[in-house]
């Protein structure tokens, strides 16, 4: 079940990465997981901007998990009763349609959607919130909203 | 094993600071010395009011076996949320409006997010496994002698983790 480093992406590969860092970070366990971030940060300096790449084409693609994708692997994880798949399965597919539903708001109202407002994401599932304070507890993975950052604006 | 303070639970004023027989809990940074903690002790553990202490283990059991078809469907999904945080990625690097950048960056964000945590189900929820030894040495092999890749950091990770 070795996943094959060849055939993947880099972002793919930092993703490995930064989920063990973080399961080396809940252990305690702070050099293994700086190891993890050197590695995920080596995987995220190869990728390449690419020049054309439009909100358009970030819709298409989640697009197609909501309707493919998602579908596909929840037959998968119900068959083989993996609950643990099923969990992140619910908790993804969930913050993917908030993903949509935030790219559908900006493609209408542009600066305006976040003109007076913060945006949120839970560090735990994704989920993605335009409001003044985040929720209490996440809607979707049920974690304190300790765990729910803001995502600011930067100067350029 | 050690033990381990969660520092938002602790009241940094009590009993585990008596009763420990090393030292091992009062320290200048709130954390316990892990070193200086006894294996097995538990004694703070079990004397903290507030819930404060855990133990850390030292050795983990191998992650659950997963059906093929599980792996397969995951990792297309994991596939397609990192070409999502590619795609924007991209955007944001070719844009400099300030709001177009930060749905970008909540979209990359909540991306990694989510493909970490497929990965996770994926049979990568811990460092110490096979699993992961396989990876890093597969990583060696292909990626290792490229510019930039942390090579003594990864061989010294390997060792820890064996
Ligand atoms: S006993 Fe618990 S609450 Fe008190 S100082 Fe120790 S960890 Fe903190
Ligand atoms: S488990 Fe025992 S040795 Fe370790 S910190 Fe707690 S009281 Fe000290």
């Amino acid at each position: 079940m070795d996943a094959d480093v060849r055939q993947m992406t880099w972002t793919e590969l930092a993703a490995l990465c930064t989920n063990l860092e973080k399961a080396c970070t809940k252990q305690l366990k702070e050099e293994e997981a700086r190891a993890f971030a050197s590695l995920a940060s080596f995987y995220a300096s190869k990728r390449k901007a690419q020049g054309d790449a439009s909100l358009d084409d970030l819709l298409a693609l989640i697009e197609a998990d909501l309707s493919t994708g998602y579908r596909s692997a929840n037959e998968a994880a119900n068959y083989a009763d993996d609950r643990g798949a099923k969990r992140a399965l619910l908790w993804g597919e969930k913050a993917t349609k908030l993903l949509k539903s935030l790219l559908a708001r900006y493609a209408k109202q542009k600066e305006a959607l976040t003109a007076d407002t913060g945006v949120f994401v839970c560090e735990i599932c994704g989920f993605v919130y335009v409001g003044q304070q985040p929720p209490e507890v996440c809607p979707i993975c049920k974690v304190p909203s300790f765990k729910i950052h803001e995502v600011k604006k930067e100067a350029i | 094993m050690h033990a381990a303070r969660n520092l938002r639970l602790c009241t940094k004023d009590c009993v585990c600071l008596f009763i420990c027989p090393t030292g091992a809990t009062n320290t200048e940074t709130g954390q316990i010395d892990f070193d200086k903690c006894l294996d097995g002790c538990r004694l703070c553990v079990d004397a903290c009011p507030s819930g404060a202490i855990y133990l850390v283990s030292s050795t983990y059991p191998a992650p659950q076996p997963k059906h093929p078809s599980v792996l397969e469907t995951l990792y297309s999904l994991v596939r397609s949320k990192a070409a999502q945080e590619d795609v924007a990625h991209s955007v944001k690097e070719g844009s400099d409006d300030a709001a177009l950048r930060q749905i970008c960056t909540v979209v990359e964000t909540s991306s990694r997010i989510i493909a970490e945590d497929l990965w996770r189900e994926s049979g990568y929820i811990i460092a110490q496994s096979e699993a992961t030894r396989a990876l890093l040495k597969a990583m060696i092999s292909e990626h290792g002698t490229m510019e930039g890749f942390p090579r003594t950091e990864v061989e010294e990770l390997l060792s820890r983790l064996s």
